[in-house]
């Protein structure tokens, strides 16, 4: 059922990816990388919301990431590209245990418990520093760092991948079991799905996901601690972005991680360096967003693109 | 030997009531907007913090001493409480729960951010001398002065609310809308009304309890997260709906966090997981927590 | 239709994230960049670093020979990621040969390896770990303008060993984040040394509220001096616990807290006894230099610049970050105002200042860093709401430490 125009704009991309940090002055190059590891959380969390898992704990996710990448670095020397496969595997390992602890807790115990398992990440890391460095920190081997260039054409592939993927669960059979999930897991197995496993599924796919944000994050900054590995910043960043962007939609996750990087940005240029002016957007983004703009900029543009192709106003169903 | 076993066990068992208290007064205000509203207020912490600069401005500014300052603080609280829920959480009364959450959690970042860039991020205190002082139980054993205080005020703030929401015609229609949303007002309560009563309530507490904060612990912009998450994981041990489930979480909670700072090595540093650990086997074993009765569908 | 509207949107976000810093690259000018921060949790130790700079550049002239002083201010966000940004937006893109700062130990870790990339010619006012040192202290770029974690103590076990006599007993206290845990090895190290014996090695969480049963343990050994290895949030609630705690131990020492004004406001009569380290105090007698005496007055006339400045009392970070700016202005002019980091370090090196905060002068330190200034610090007993300085022997006040309140 995938097109052709599909592949052919999912290798574009790729391509792009590939070639265009190459031509990037360093300024634009960091802040790529940075995009593409927000959109991988913004997807990530995306994903689970769509399944109405609302996750607050994803800085987990990026600091079990994180931390495989950097320990097995160090330990064995795994070139970055590898590390993927390890903090892949953890993280929906962690996703999985998740699903599995919280069994058919929904809503609010959901994300209470995501919360709580992030947490105790946190503080194992701080507590074992004999493995993990500990709040001292920990440095990635230096010498088989990878350059900048190459880093980021890594990070920006990763991301196209991870929106690919995205877009095709939401054109397969699935996407109507992620919309019944949301409403009742009773109504999903009418569909002939299994509410348990396609929750495990969801949760590890998403997990996996996040993670390699945190190996990409580690690899490119070349020194993590827990509290920045497991910063609660991340998960509100992952947060935001599919909401500015546009909840439950492909784009809304990577328009939203623009936006709001793009946003964070001016904030910082405008008023200089007045501490706590940039979280205050944030919150006012955050407020606003929800009270004025629940669907996202992907839903105010449906609305536009409705008012202009049609003359009339498109009804704009809430999800 | 026996008398100095005696003696730390008597020093657990007073260190764990203190704290209990402390965290009785961290937990009450949002076990009461949750237990109505069934929304998670993720800037409870805030309004602490909130309370705790305005006894901190009263105190170093017009040298009122926090208790004294409390009555006007709870009010400042409900007042601010109201008009945030007037203008931002009402409207999204019936969205999804997402919503709840990513709107709360965004005032809660205002609320942080205009703190610090009003006051910056140094740590105040008030200094008043009761703070200081303190008296020998037995050999060993030291009580804080400054801790029975709030002990005694989370006892007095407990009684006040029980005995509201179970005789006073408010206190009853708020228990009514608790319990069972749809009911309450099919018997003519203003559901809404109440909702906007409750999280004045709630907002009261949280400030009365930043006023008692500001002599406990050091007042930063910052200081609200922390609370917030000791207040979640209580109100789901105790039960997210009852009250009186709330205060046995608080105190099952600062038993099991004090025992294992004292008797597990390094302990302190895994006495913060307490928490999590404790949520977690909770919400496995029995997800309505000790008293309450919310189960499966939050 | 939501592709089109995406890509116009990052053409645009591009355009702006080139356009900005394409400004501001004026051909003479001497540019220096200041990674500081400006936001989140270390914004205290920015902020005062970034009054220094600019006091130090305004002083000074704002010019360098015929070139004028450029500092581009880049906020680290107290975050690491924001950190490796600032840096390589600084040393890749702005191409700026010199930096100060920044101040936090987690920020300057985390642009080191952004750092290794250009190796600019790096002055860092802060930074205590001795992380820093093994990963980059070996590096002839590298100029480390704050003590190491080791050199507090070095010089605090030492004293202590003079006033009170060896075979004394010690309990150490500290924090589970990076400062406890650097802290601690050279604790240990140089106490024990000195002849000390520790008895007891406390965890406590950093951010707790509760420091009772840390205190009840301690209270059981009967230590002669205690040592608060936290920073200043638990600094305060350790301060005041111990305090109501009624803990009778004779000595309390703490490190950099007890200086700071933030932490003896809040802790009111139970400061009273508590004995501090740091690099620069309120009431320490410099003397001007004779060949800088613009640049580093005497202490009074520093201080009261200052006030008059910014209308706050100077603290440690604040003169810190004002020297080591002053001496990086210095060293550019005697190299003759040139672009060429290899002869403005060597000028560097060969500085031999007399400042606010001591002998300005780099040397090799014991953990094996190059260029080290300012390994020298001062210890003080807060004595009835003021400081007793009781090392180092020109600035010294008084030679008496004083036992604690409930130790009397």
């Amino acid at each position: 059922m995938t097109s052709a125009r599909t592949w052919i704009v999912i290798a574009a991309a790729l391509l792009a990816a590939l070639l265009v940090p190459h031509v990037l002055p360093p300024g634009l190059s960091d802040w790529a990388t940075r995009l593409s590891t927000l959109v991988l959380v913004a997807v990530s969390w995306n994903m689970m919301a769509n399944a109405g898992l609302i996750s607050l704990g994803h800085s987990g996710f990026w600091g079990l990431g994180a931390y495989t990448a950097a320990l097995l670095a160090n330990a064995v020397h795994m070139p970055f590209w590898f590390s993927v496969v390890p903090a892949m595997l953890l993280g929906a390992a962690f996703g999985v245990f998740l699903a599995y602890i919280t069994g058919r807790l929904r809503g609010l115990f959901f994300a209470i418990s995501t919360l709580a398992m992030s947490e105790a990440l946190r503080v194992v890391a701080l507590m074992v520093p004999k493995l993990t460095g500990g709040a001292e920190g920990l440095f990635v081997f230096d010498q088989i760092r990878p350059g900048r260039v190459t880093m980021t054409s890594f990070a920006l592939c990763l991301a196209v991948a991870t929106v690919a993927i995205s877009y095709f669960l939401s054109k397969s059979r699935y996407q109507y079991a992620l919309r019944a999930m949301r409403d009742s897991e009773s109504a999903v197995q009418m569909l002939g799905v299994n509410p348990a496993r396609f929750r495990i599924g969801v949760t590890a796919l998403s997990g996996a996901i996040a993670s390699c944000a945190g190996v990409i994050s580690a690899w490119y900054t070349g020194y993590l601690d827990p509290g920045a590995a497991f910063d609660l910043k991340i998960t509100i960043s992952s947060q935001i972005a599919p909401l500015f962007g546009g909840l439950y939609t492909v784009a809304g996750p990577v328009i939203g991680s623009i936006a709001i990087l793009t946003l964070s940005e001016l904030t910082r240029l405008q008023f200089g360096y007045t501490a706590g002016v940039g979280l205050l957007v944030y919150g006012f983004i955050l407020v606003f967003g929800v009270l004025f703009m629940p669907t996202g900029i992907v839903g105010l543009s449906h609305r536009w693109i409705g008012l202009f192709t049609r003359g009339r106003k498109l009804a704009v169903t809430r999800p | 030997m026996a008398s100095s076993m005696a003696s730390l066990l008597l020093q657990i068992l007073v260190d764990a009531l203190l704290l209990g208290g402390v965290y009785t007064l961290m937990a009450v205000g949002l076990s009461l907007s949750f237990g109505v509203t069934r929304i998670i207020n993720f800037a409870h912490g805030d309004v602490v913090m909130y309370g705790s600069y305005a006894a901190f401005f009263a105190f170093s500014g017009l040298n009122i001493d926090p208790l004294l300052s409390l009555p006007a603080v709870a009010i400042l609280g409900a007042v601010g409480g109201y008009l945030l829920f007037k203008f931002s959480i009402d409207r999204i009364l019936e969205d999804v729960s997402i919503n709840q959450v990513l709107l709360t959690f965004g005032l809660g970042l205002i609320l942080q951010n205009v703190a610090v860039i009003l006051w910056t991020g140094d740590e105040r205190s008030t200094t008043p001398f009761y703070a200081f002082q303190s008296w020998f139980l037995s050999d060993d054993v030291v009580v804080a002065n400054g801790r029975l205080i709030a002990f005694g005020l989370a006892a007095a703030f407990m009684a006040l609310l029980l005995a509201w929401l179970r005789w006073s015609e408010l206190g009853r229609a708020t228990r009514a809308v608790s319990q069972n949303r749809a009911a309450a007002s099919l018997m003519g309560i203003n559901v809404r009304a109440i909702y906007g009563l409750s999280f004045a309530l709630s907002s009261a507490f949280g400030a009365a309890t930043g006023a008692i904060m500001s002599f406990l612990l050091p007042i930063t912009p910052f200081m609200g997260f922390p609370i917030l998450v000791k207040a979640f994981a209580i109100i789901i041990l105790g039960g997210l709906d009852s009250i009186l489930g709330t205060v046995i979480g608080a105190f099952f909670l600062a038993i099991a966090e004090t025992a294992i700072a004292y008797l597990v090595p390094q302990g302190i540093g895994w006495a913060e997981g307490v928490a999590f650990f404790l949520l977690v086997l909770m919400l496995i074993v029995r997800p309505a927590g000790i008293l309450g009765t919310v189960g499966r569908d939050a | 239709m939501n592709f089109a509207r995406s890509s116009y949107l990052l053409a645009a976000c591009m355009l702006a994230a080139v356009a900005f810093p394409a400004l501001g690259q004026a051909q003479d000018t001497i540019r220096i960049g200041a990674p500081l921060a400006l936001s989140g949790k270390f914004v205290s130790y920015g902020a005062a670093a970034k009054r220094g700079v600019e006091m130090a550049v305004d002083i000074y002239g704002g010019k360098v020979g015929n070139k004028k002083i450029e500092i581009l201010f880049r906020d680290t966000q107290s975050d690491a990621q924001a950190a490796v940004n600032s840096f390589t937006q600084l040393l890749a893109e702005e191409k700026v040969n010199y930096l100060i700062g920044p101040i936090a130990t987690p920020m300057a870790m985390a642009g080191l390896p952004a750092w290794r990339r250009t190796k600019a010619l790096w002055v860092v006012p802060g930074a205590t770990t001795p992380l820093l040192e093994e990963e980059a202290g070996k590096e002839p770029m590298l100029f480390h303008t704050f003590p190491y974690a080791y050199h507090y103590h070095i010089s605090l076990a030492r004293i202590l060993r003079e006033r009170l006599g060896t075979g004394k007993t010690l309990a150490i206290i500290y924090s589970d984040d990076s400062y406890g845990r650097e802290h601690l090895p050279y604790a240990q190290k140089y106490f024990t040394q000195e002849g000390f014996k520790i008895v007891a090695e406390e965890l406590v969480r950093a951010g707790a509220t509760d420091l009772n049963p840390v205190l009840a343990k301690i209270r059981r050994v009967h230590p002669d001096i205690l040592l608060g290895l936290v920073q200043t949030t638990d600094g305060i609630q350790l301060t005041k616990q111990i305090y109501v705690q009624r803990l009778n131990v004779p000595y309390l020492i703490g490190t950099a807290y007890p200086q700071l004004k933030q932490w003896q406001d809040a802790t009111a009569e139970a400061q009273e006894g508590w004995v501090g380290v740091t690099t620069y105090i309120p009431g320490l007698k410099a003397t001007a230099d004779p060949k800088y005496p613009k640049l580093f007055p005497n202490s009074d006339a520093w201080i009261a610049e200052f006030t008059k400045r910014y209308n706050r009392v100077p603290e440690f970070i604040d003169v810190g970050a004002y020297v080591s700016t002053c001496m990086l202005l210095i060293a550019i002019e005697n190299a003759g105002v040139l672009d060429d980091k290899e002869k403005v370090a060597a000028e560097l090196k060969k500085l031999d200042v007399q400042t606010m905060i001591g002998r300005g002068k780099f040397v090799a330190s014991i953990g094996g860093t190059l260029n080290q200034a300012f390994s020298d610090v001062v210890v003080h007993q807060r004595v009835k709401g003021t400081d007793a300085i009781l090392f180092p022997k020109e600035f010294q006040t008084t030679d008496k430490i004083e036992p604690a309140t409930y130790a009397k």
